[in-house]
């Protein structure tokens, strides 16, 4: 399992219980087509792309994304969270080559 | 006599090769793994039922993008997101590309509103649409049309 650089950012940065805040989830993927070519090799390159990302608070998932390749690599996918107390976000993704990751966040409100 | 059919054989060789290598190109480019049209795309989302056009869900893309690997689209769609009215899903498709289907997103009531955003890659100069379910069952969409520069495909 290759080792993915990601992040998650939460605007703004400082919220409360039951604001609605942007939740930002960026991975470093290539999201190959399956189209384009090794310009040096001229070998296709097999497509790989993130094919689910699931939004989980404390366990409990409440977005769903199905994706395809026609994402730009590195994506970043911005939804809208409205935080209900403290807890944990967890972002799970797959790809479509079998790779599973996960990155999560302490949620926590001031007031 | 000899020089002269020589370089005409060359110069038709020539214009053969230039003629024939784009085409040889073309054809030899492989098609990706989940190419599916526009019309099917939308039906497998909707169903048969026909999306209204809303002023509720707002696309916004860019008019021009420069670089069609990466155009920035953000849907928000009007929407109490309560138990009894939220949007269920976002379905964004992009119109003329090989694999028309961007992202479906599912999403409930702790969402809070109703709102997507990523980057998308566009092969040509086409329409980009979002197709929103309501809880209802309602199907609203809206589109934009972007021109592309160059192409982020492949």
């Amino acid at each position: 399992m290759a080792k993915r650089k990601s992040l998650i950012k939460i605007k703004p940065k400082k919220y409360k219980t039951g604001e609605t805040v942007k939740v930002s989830f960026m991975v470093m993927h290539p999201m190959d087509t399956g189209t384009g070519k090794n310009k040096k090799t001229g070998k296709v390159i097999p497509a790989h792309y993130i094919n689910e990302v699931k939004f989980f608070f404390d366990g409990k998932p409440f977005t769903t994304m199905k994706t395809w390749e026609t994402l730009s690599s590195n994506p970043v996918f911005s939804i809208n969270f409205k935080v209900p107390g403290k807890g944990e976000l967890k972002v799970v993704y797959t790809d479509n080559q079998g790779e599973m990751n996960e990155k999560s966040k302490k949620i926590k409100p001031k007031g | 006599m000899q020089r002269r059919s020589f370089l005409r054989g060359v110069g038709i060789a020539a214009a053969a090769s230039a003629v024939v290598t784009p085409n040889v190109v073309m054809a030899a480019a492989p098609k990706g793994p989940n190419n599916l049209g526009f019309d099917a795309a939308v039906k497998a989302i909707t169903g048969g039922k026909k999306a209204v056009a809303s002023s509720k869900v707002k696309l916004k893309a860019p008019e021009i993008a420069e670089n069609g690997a990466v155009v920035p689209i953000t849907v928000t769609v009007d929407s109490p997101m309560t138990d009894s009215d939220y949007i269920k899903a976002i379905h964004v498709l992009a119109s003329k590309n090989g694999n028309v289907r961007c992202a479906d997103v599912m999403l409930t009531p702790a969402s809070g509103a109703a709102m997507f955003a990523a980057r998308i890659k566009l092969g040509t100069s086409q329409d980009v649409v979002a197709i929103v379910e309501t809880s209802k069952g309602e199907f609203l969409t809206a589109s934009q049309n972007v021109k592309v520069t160059i192409g982020g495909c492949g």
